[in-house]
């Protein structure tokens, strides 16, 4: 909210500049985001005295005048009527440049020497009003600078005030209250003589349908107002914290409103049917015209100030168009009420408007407030529009009352960690308005009634810590036990897992957890049940990820604009329905490659070597790539090319540690990708358990090896593991290693061409146990697997 | 006299290494000197015609001496076939680019995130870990946020439909609300529901605010979450340990600065600045010349949270404290716009 510095100085009586103001309120109470001088552009513009008007001897609806501005007098050519000797008026002196832009320069006017204006109201930029010159009141000091006179020149305190604050602070006497307790200083305001005055109102009857909703209603009635322009003074308030004037009763009302915190209204009792205000909710589907011209219709809801017949305001939102203040009313039936901070927040949103009123009441204010605001919009009033009190109603059936607290002031230095004086603590209190009894730290606080945040003995510390200034409690070092902390060791696996892939030379990339019905049905993921937000950004961010796959296909869609080939991976959750009050949340790593040119499955083997060196790293020995295993379970399936995709397991391990496999191609052409791209998924948590090996060490051979290479033809449906494990069964231990170097297809069979390297480890082998197993290996292919040995 | 003699060879021997110029030379040197009739050879044959006490000596000597020619010869020799290579024919023009391997590049986040929690293991704290998508309980009630707090709204949480119940599940009628996580405060009360003080844990994740995203704002966060419990866990504690890491993680010497805020679940509650990373206090515009950055939340724990975990009310003290790591990457690497973060643009990854 904003503030003017001369309001808050006026109240709390400070003496520091807005620089230091703001500094300390920044580290006291609230944050001041900002500093904004005004009047500034008035610079120039003076209080003079007219001394002497005489005609234009060559115009007739000119005059000449002799005006005193305190250094001089001055020569000024006018054209208003209004003006009359012994006034004072704002001089526009030489060199001022206006708000319009124009500067005051010395001329002759008809022959007429003029250096200098006599100024409007609107051509000082203080309003729309060009009847004649600004007339000043007769006490105005001749020489003084028009905005100091007019307390123009003022600073606006932006202050960000906290949410639990906004019940006493978004009113000038709350902050005056920090002000005085930052400058140990106690607040000289009456404010407990603020009490309504004993004339009951014969004219208004109220009547609160709904207590819960409104804990207590003020109303109050006025006769013989006269509805017009607010004095300046009320008018620049107002300007100041940024509220638009509009006529001397709502302009009270509004500047109670902010030097109290407790929003007002005011009806025209004239179009209060029945001289009955009933506080009632809504009924559904009714009717009204808000004072802001929009039309809105309530459900129950909603509370309303109603009369006889018809809503007349949405209670501690905004008033209603036809029940308003006009030029014509002439009594008025004023309103300081205390309603529901959750009702009035739900109903402003369900309407859509947010008010000053609204601001107040939904952060729950102080039900006494009504009362003291209530006498001094009655004094403005009176004071501003002639107004008298006929008399109130006040419907208050649970009055709220000054709590107490006890409070331990060495828990609060124990807590706070600084040895602040007792009686430090107790004078900071008191100037925040508590009263405080108790001796030797042991305090009862008894807590004023608008401090509605304040609860507990941590609320009444925070106070303390707070005013005495967070950087005088000195930082110390914590005294705790040594001991070593637990190794959460998914964290630690997982960032061992990204440290790899990046020497793997795969970029990581995060996306967001959700993606939408679209990107699941592309990836034929639509008919898993997915969890769904209830309120998403956009159709798009609906689903909760089942898997990474989508949102990284995105990826790869986005960055072959720019690159050729890449390898990215993300680790993140996945979120499974799963019938319990928490859906299961797994974590995976998804890995993608994309390579410039595929002719035989280049990019699947280049994904397939990264999930092996991986999976080498990791210590994980017996990684192994088996058919899809197409349990109709594996919902997942739709996304992974049926002849190019397998699981991937580990020896000794049940089920599967994840996927690997070229993404289905058409699901690619529905994310327009024009390239192959294979991807592994592993989940981290199996990942980790097959990972959890101990590693032991093996004898380095002392015997050499020999090599001896194998050619052979075998049918489509055998697979390069199946050879690879027959020759090592046939090779009675003696087989150190097998490697493919060749692989070609030969009409209908494939051609293998495989090195076998041979050694024993506690001798050389001889040739002839070298061929007597090369003779069982090949026995073992021919019989068990039909192969054809080529020579 | 036979001692001289030696030292007679050693001298000659070093004079004319000096003068060899080519493998002849080599060639005969050695003969001269270290071959079968050369002279020290000789010597060393007669040995055995010594006495005991000379045989030592004089063996000592000559075997010495031997040693020192034989290093001369290498000496030499390695000098000859050095001379004879022409490095200059092989001169390369380093400034060739080379085909490079290439390397991967974790993610930013990632990367603050290791540095931030190597920072708090090394001060001995734990990291913890909770679901990304919480009951409304953990995130809100536990943490003494009210029942009508704004932050239950619907504009600022993403709320999840409540799921197709399995039949046979027994809590079926349980009406939880399940929400994606706003922050990662409700690790606190998991952690304390299972742990007694003394602790101290760090708890970095995921977190869900429903806003519309702009340069500055996303509405998947990363936050950053430390808690420490104990006995007399103060203020002053707090202020250490941010003090410790801010310096830390920056690599000079930062202040920090406490003002009051509000958040339900600490009492007092600070927000906390650092003095500027860029121009260490003096004011410039990254810190819009206030000297100060704001970078997060703290507080010391609200006692309901302590009862929300099943502690007694003022049994312990501690404080909590959260910051964003996206916010942390932009002042440390001077990002503008958040949104890059999570765009998945390897234009963008690549640079870190």
């Amino acid at each position: 909210m904003k503030y003017s510095y001369n309001w808050l100085k006026e109240l709390s009586g400070t003496k520091l500049s807005p620089e230091k103001l703001r500094g300390l309120l920044t580290l006291r109470s609230f944050e001041v985001e900002g500093l904004e001088e005004i009047g500034q552009e008035l610079e120039g513009v003076v209080i003079g005295k007219i001394l002497e008007i005489t005609k234009h001897p060559n115009a007739d609806k000119l005059q000449l005048t002799k005006v005193d501005v305190g250094k001089t007098v001055l020569d000024i050519v006018c054209g208003a009527k209004n003006i009359a000797v012994g006034q004072k008026v704002p001089v526009a002196t030489v060199g001022t440049k206006m708000p319009s832009g124009l500067e005051i320069k010395a001329a002759e006017i008809r022959g007429e020497k003029s250096s200098g204006m006599l100024c409007a109201k609107d051509e000082l930029g203080l309003g729309e009003d060009h009847a004649g010159i600004f007339i000043l009141d007769k006490d105005a000091k001749i020489g003084m600078g028009l905005a100091k006179f007019l307390k123009l020149d003022d600073v606006i305190f932006n202050i960000d005030i906290l949410p639990n604050r906004a019940h006493d602070c978004l009113g000038y006497v709350g902050v005056a209250y920090e002000i005085t307790a930052i400058e140990n200083r106690e607040f000289d305001y009456d404010y407990s003589g603020l009490e309504l005055p004993k004339v009951k109102s014969k004219k208004l009857k109220v009547e609160v349908a709904d207590k819960e909703l409104c804990s207590r209603y003020v109303g109050a009635v006025m006769e013989n107002v006269e509805v017009k322009e607010s004095p300046f003074w009320i008018q620049s308030r107002l300007a100041a914290s940024g509220i638009r004037p509009i006529n001397n009763i709502v302009d009270a009302t509004n500047l109670v409103m902010l030097e109290l915190g407790q929003p007002l209204h005011a009806f025209d009792a004239a179009r209060v049917i029945g001289g009955r205000i009933v506080v009632r909710r809504a009924k559904k589907g009714e009717q009204i015209a808000m004072l802001d011209g929009t039309g809105k219709i309530l459900s129950q809801e909603n509370l309303v100030i109603a009369d006889t017949e018809k809503p007349l305001a949405v209670a501690g939102v905004m008033g209603g168009l036809d029940s308003g203040i006009d030029p014509r009313t002439k009594t008025i039936i004023l309103e300081s009420a205390n309603f529901n901070a959750v009702s009035v927040r739900k109903t402003r949103v369900g309407l859509g408007l947010k008010t000053d009123a609204s601001d107040r009441f939904e952060k729950d204010i102080d039900p006494n407030l009504a009362e003291k605001a209530m006498v001094r919009v009655i004094e403005i009033i009176e004071h501003i529009a002639g107004g008298k009190l006929e008399g109130i109603v006040d419907i208050y059936p649970k009055k709220v009352k000054p709590w107490k607290i006890k409070l331990d002031l060495e828990y609060a230095n124990k807590l706070l960690g600084e040895n602040i004086p007792f009686k430090k603590s107790v004078l900071i209190l008191k100037s925040l308005g508590m009263d405080i009894s108790g001796k030797d730290g042991e305090l009862v606080v008894e807590v004023p009634t608008f401090r509605v945040d304040i609860k507990t003995q941590e609320d009444l510390i925070e106070e303390i810590g707070r005013i005495f200034g967070y950087e005088n409690i000195k930082s110390q070092p914590m005294v705790t036990p040594l001991v070593s902390a637990k190794v959460n060791k998914e964290r630690f696996f997982e960032r061992n897992v990204k440290n790899i892939l990046a020497g793997l030379r795969f970029d990581e990339v995060y996306n967001y957890s959700f993606y939408g019905q679209k990107d699941a049905n592309d990836c034929a993921l639509g008919e898993i049940k997915h969890l769904e937000l209830a309120n998403p950004m956009n159709p798009g961010q609906q689903l909760m990820r089942v898997s990474l796959i989508p949102n990284i296909l995105k990826n790869v869609r986005d960055n072959l604009r720019n690159f050729k080939s890449f390898n990215i991976f993300e680790s993140g959750r996945v979120y499974w329905p799963n019938g319990g009050i928490l859906p299961e949340e797994r974590k995976i790593i998804a890995m993608a490659v994309i390579l410039e040119q595929d002719k035989s499955a280049e990019t699947f083997f280049a994904a397939k070597s990264a999930a092996s060196d991986l999976s080498g790293k990791l210590g994980i020995k017996d990684v192994y790539f088996d058919n899809f295993d197409a349990a109709p379970s594996d919902s997942l399936l739709g996304l992974w090319h049926p002849g190019r995709s397998a699981e991937i397991k580990v020896e000794g391990m049940d089920g599967k540690i994840g996927y690997i496999g070229e993404i289905n191609p058409l699901i690619l052409t529905l994310f327009k990708i024009n390239r192959r791209v294979a991807m592994v998924e592993l989940d981290l948590e199996k990942l980790m358990e097959a990972a959890d090996v101990e590693v032991e060490f093996e004898a380095i051979r002392k015997y050499p090896t020999v090599l001896r290479d194998i050619s052979i033809l075998a049918g489509r449906e055998i697979m390069v593991d199946g050879i690879m494990k027959n020759i090592k069964k046939s090779g009675a231990g003696l087989v150190v290693d097998v490697s493919l170097f060749d692989i070609f297809r030969k009409e209908e069979k494939n051609s293998f061409a495989f090195h076998i390297e041979l050694g024993a480890v506690d001798r050389t082998l001889e040739s002839a146990e070298i061929d007597a197993v090369m003779a069982e290996i090949i026995t073992g292919l021919e019989k068990e697997l039909g192969a054809e040995i080529r020579k | 006299m036979l001692e001289q003699k030696i030292l007679g060879i050693k001298t000659e021997a070093l004079e004319r290494i000096r003068s060899v110029k080519d493998d002849a030379g080599l060639f005969e040197f050695e003969k001269k000197y270290l071959g079968r009739k050369s002279e020290l050879t000789g010597i060393l044959k007669g040995l055995k015609d010594l006495s005991q006490e000379d045989r030592k000596k004089i063996g000592e000597l000559a075997n010495a001496v031997k040693m020192e020619i034989s290093e001369a010869l290498e000496g030499k020799k390695r000098e000859l076939k050095n001379a004879g290579f022409d490095f200059e024919s092989e001169r390369i023009d380093v400034t060739i680019p080379s085909k490079a391997n290439g390397y991967g590049h974790p993610h930013i986040l990632s990367i603050v995130q290791r540095e931030i929690e190597d920072i708090f293991t090394a001060m001995g704290f734990e990291i913890a870990d909770g679901p990304e998508i919480e009951q409304e309980f953990y995130n809100f009630d536990a943490l003494n946020v009210a029942k009508d707090h704004p932050a239950r709204d619907m504009q600022d949480t993403f709320w999840l439909k409540p799921e197709i119940q399995n039949p046979k599940s027994k809590i079926q009628n349980k009406s939880e609300n399940i929400l994606l996580r706003t922050h990662t405060s409700p690790v606190q009360v998991r952690y304390m529901e299972k742990h007694k003080p003394p602790f101290k844990i760090i708890v970095p994740g995921r977190a869900f605010r429903n806003e519309a995203t702009d340069a500055t704002h996303e509405h998947t966060l990363h936050q950053f979450e430390a808690l420490v419990v104990g006995d007399g866990v103060n203020v002053g504690n707090f202020k250490y340990i941010a003090e410790t890491f801010f310096t830390k993680f920056f690599g000079k010497k930062l202040e920090i600065r406490l003002r009051p805020s509000y958040f339900p679940f600490v009492e007092p509650g600070f927000e906390f600045d650092i003095s500027c990373t860029v121009c260490g206090g003096r004011g410039c515009p990254s810190c819009k010349h206030t000297g100060w950055l704001e970078v997060g939340g703290a507080g010391m724990v609200n006692q309901n949270v302590f009862v929300s975990a099943g502690y007694k009310r003022n049994a312990y003290q501690g404080f909590a404290w959260g910051f964003g790591l996206e916010r942390l990457a932009m002042m440390k690497y001077k990002i503008d716009d958040i949104r890059l973060i999570e765009s998945g643009d390897l234009r963008f990854i690549r640079q870190f």
